[in-house]
């Protein structure tokens, strides 16, 4: 899932060596603060690794995010969506299927802001009026480079939706040849 | 002084003097000097003991109470009450306490010093309750049953001799005219300056009379006007009508008043007179510093005046069985409290001494007659047993002992409230610290009520309520109710959860400091480590129910966080929340936030 391992380990926060942080808080302020600090830790965690999807199911065993082997603490599947949903509620996860599921988009950048990005990189490349596959955003030698090369397919087309909404590119072609042209 | 400040015990009850009795507790009284109110102490509780009435002011009870010791009471009477004044019972000092003040008071009320004392002796009917005076010719010291009485005017019923012996007496025993009930008429004020349209209202039939007239056109009463101070026109409103006390115009208010009042605003005005005039006839205050009584069964030779002495040691010597054994017991006792009796009223000496046994006596007797009456009194009874019981233990609130008033048995639940938290911060028992400073209210109830011997129980329900009467009668104990299980625990009100709290923390900063017994992973330097109910528990030497509330406490406060894992629930300093959850409100409180600011914006607010 993620594209080029990066050249140094993500470090944790220091509360994800504290014994407690694994157990739902039932204080409301303290949960909350809880709640903050996981969704911060699970932003900046797939942020570092670039992660743009997670799987709820398996995230358990492949990833030391919600599990700290170290103090041998793990996070219970019921308290990790209930961290997703509190990651949707600010808008910064999205459930693949509209009815919950296991495949889970993390926005440590929304479709907005990705779309705010592709929309300068097209600026700043003088690429206005061209017609670009959507292959050739992600995998393309020109975006070698840029922030969203190599990033998740379905989270690009959500963000050049977003583009098309403003009326600043349109969309055409099939399903595996997408063609987008800026305007 | 004839009032006296007190000593209040930690309950704000007064402290009662060796051998004391409290025999009834009213509430809502309010005590009057003379005529006046005195300010400050209007409203209260009163306290009849066998030596004193005590008066505990309901707002500042350190500040404002005061005592008044029985013996210095002359006389007593009792007003019932009219319209808007409330039940008052009078209380006349001594008159070698009182002659000094008396004087000065006549030579300030009145300003002619020839009073007529005849005509101002009056007699009530009992029948009519009208005044009638007291005939010019009627001698209280040669009178006999065969002088002839004037009936009564208003019925034309025959007064019986000693009521009218008595009008006649207390007349002569004082200068003053016993006095026109002034309190009878609820505006007992004059206007400072006399217009002519007034009239000068009777102050014994509140008729209103012509201002020229020398005595009542209706009763006959001598309208005698006093020199008001002046400044007692501007009334301060109260919820009594009587005029307040000025001290500027009493300079010598320090001397002995001419009488004090109790207003009984609450009711229980009866109870309270009656036990008074028990207590007035039993004089327990003798007893104090009295020399023991000898016992008459143990034969004197101290005593050789008495001839029945030596009958004392016949049924011991001549032991007998069954019935007859019996019978002869009785008419030992009988006989021994025949010569008790016989004793005592050979004169003043020997009733001093034997002063105690006679109300030994004079109890059993009236236990005795109520037994006879049958079960209608038994509530009576009870009272007697319960008193002589509780005395023993010092717990001396019962249902019977306080009075009445329209809000119920309010104030039985303080009074159990008071004697509730004298119980536990009394250091001779130490309950509280027994347990660890903190009791449940359920074991409370079971100690408080096997202290009372099995008698006057205390209700499950009315003790509840005592409890929960502490906080707002301001007593040292707290009644506290934990969040989750409900259950209920008894502390000492210093005992505050700031202060559980802070000691935590202070044992979980010891946790950073000393390595925990065995190798754990996470760095405990950092973060301590955690610590189960059990372990607070035998900290701080709890009940483990108690250490889990506690424990719980904290953490609702945000102290504290949890954790659950195979080792139980554990409890950690909440490096978890550090500030950042401070700012946070749940959905609903956002949401009429939001709603509030709407509203203004758009102006409806």
């Amino acid at each position: 899932m993620s594209s080029s391992p990066p050249p140094q380990p993500f470090k944790f926060p220091r509360e994800h060596s504290f014994p407690p942080f694994f157990t739902p808080q039932t204080n409301l302020t303290t949960h909350h603060a809880q709640q903050t600090k996981w969704s911060s830790l699970v932003l900046s965690y797939c942020r570092h690794h670039r992660i743009f999807k997670l799987s709820l199911s398996d995230s358990l065993s492949q990833s030391d995010l919600f599990h700290n082997q170290q103090i041998n603490r793990r996070l219970s599947p019921q308290h990790q969506r209930s961290i997703i949903d509190f990651l949707r509620k600010e808008g910064r996860a999205e459930y693949q299927k509209e009815n919950g599921g296991d495949l889970v988009y993390i926005y440590w950048r929304t479709p907005e802001e990705w779309a705010g990005i592709i929309e300068s990189w097209i600026e700043e490349t003088a690429q206005k009026g061209q017609v670009l596959t959507v292959y050739e955003l992600l995998e393309g030698e020109n975006t070698r480079g840029s922030e969203f090369y190599g990033m998740d397919r379905e989270v690009l087309i959500k963000a050049l939706n977003v583009l098309v909404k403003r009326g600043k590119a349109q969309i055409f072609g099939q399903e595996d040849s997408l063609g987008v042209k800026f305007f | 002084m004839f009032l006296k400040s007190i000593d209040l015990t930690t309950a704000l009850r007064p402290s009662y003097l060796p051998d004391e009795d409290l025999l009834f507790v009213q509430d809502n009284v309010g005590l009057y000097e003379g005529k006046y109110k005195l300010p400050n102490h209007q409203n209260g509780q009163v306290y009849l003991t066998s030596h004193r009435i005590c008066y505990v002011d309901k707002a500042e009870p350190r500040k404002y109470s005061v005592a008044l010791h029985l013996k210095h009471v002359e006389r007593y009477e009792f007003y019932a009450g009219f319209l808007k004044s409330s039940a008052k019972i009078t209380l006349i000092p001594k008159k070698r306490d009182k002659q000094h003040a008396s004087l000065q008071h006549q030579q300030q009320s009145r300003s002619s010093p020839e009073p007529s004392p005849v005509t101002t002796a009056t007699w009530v009917c009992t029948i009519c309750s009208f005044s009638n005076p007291v005939p010019s010719n009627f001698d209280p010291t040669s009178a006999n049953q065969h002088t002839s009485l004037p009936p009564c005017l208003a019925c034309g019923i025959k007064p019986t001799l000693t009521h009218v012996l008595k009008a006649a007496i207390s007349n002569a025993t004082h200068h003053n005219p016993p006095l026109p009930p002034p309190l009878q008429s609820p505006s007992p004020i004059r206007p400072s300056q006399p217009d002519p349209e007034a009239s000068f209202q009777c102050p014994r039939c509140t008729f209103l009379n012509h201002p020229s007239l020398m005595s009542c056109e209706i009763c006959g009463a001598p309208l005698i006007s006093h020199n008001l101070p002046s400044d007692l026109t501007q009334r301060i409103n109260t919820e009594s009508p009587g005029p307040f006390l000025n001290n500027s115009s009493f300079p010598n208010r320090n001397d002995t008043p001419e009488s004090i009042k109790l207003s009984f605003r609450g009711g229980g005005e009866k109870i309270f007179y009656e036990r008074l005039k028990n207590s007035l006839t039993q004089r327990k205050w003798l007893l104090q510093g009295a020399p023991p009584i000898p016992s008459s069964s143990s034969s004197t030779p101290s005593n050789p005046s008495n001839p029945s002495t030596t009958n004392d040691d016949i049924p011991s010597r001549n032991k007998m069985g069954g019935i007859a054994g019996l019978e002869r017991q009785n008419l030992a006792i009988r006989q021994k409290n025949e010569l008790v009796i016989g004793t005592a009223f050979e004169d003043l000496e020997a009733l001093m001494a034997s002063a105690k046994q006679i109300v030994e006596l004079a109890e059993s007797f009236a236990r005795q007659q109520q037994q006879t009456k049958g079960s209608s009194s038994s509530s009576e009874n009870n009272t007697l047993l319960a008193e002589s019981v509780s005395d023993q233990l010092g717990l001396i609130t019962t249902k019977d002992i306080v009075g009445n008033n329209s809000g119920g048995n309010s104030l039985y639940l303080s009074e159990l409230s008071r004697t509730l938290a004298e119980f536990l911060t009394d250091d001779r028992k130490n309950i509280l610290r027994k347990s660890g400073g903190i009791i449940s209210l359920v074991d409370l109830w079971a100690v408080f009520n096997r202290a009372r011997g099995g008698v006057e129980l205390v209700s499950p329900a009315d003790f509840e309520k005592a409890a929960r009467l502490w906080e707002e009668l301001n007593l040292p104990v707290r009644l506290r109710t934990f969040k989750k299980s409900g259950v209920m625990v008894v502390q000492a009100k210093e005992r505050t959860d700031d202060q559980t709290v802070k000691s935590l923390l202070a044992w979980m900063k010891d946790l950073h400091e000393f390595p925990p017994e065995k190798e754990v992973a996470w760095d405990w330097r950092l973060f301590g480590r955690g610590v189960t109910a059990r372990d607070a528990a035998e900290r701080f030497g709890w009940s483990i129910g108690v250490a889990e509330e506690e424990l719980e406490m904290a953490e609702e406060r945000g102290v504290l966080c949890r954790e659950e894992g195979i080792e139980g629930l554990k409890f950690w300093e909440n490096f978890i929340d550090a500030g950042e959850g401070k700012g946070y409100k749940d959905a609903a409180t956002l949401e009429s936030e939001r709603l509030i600011k709407t509203l203004k914006d758009v102006g409806m607010l």
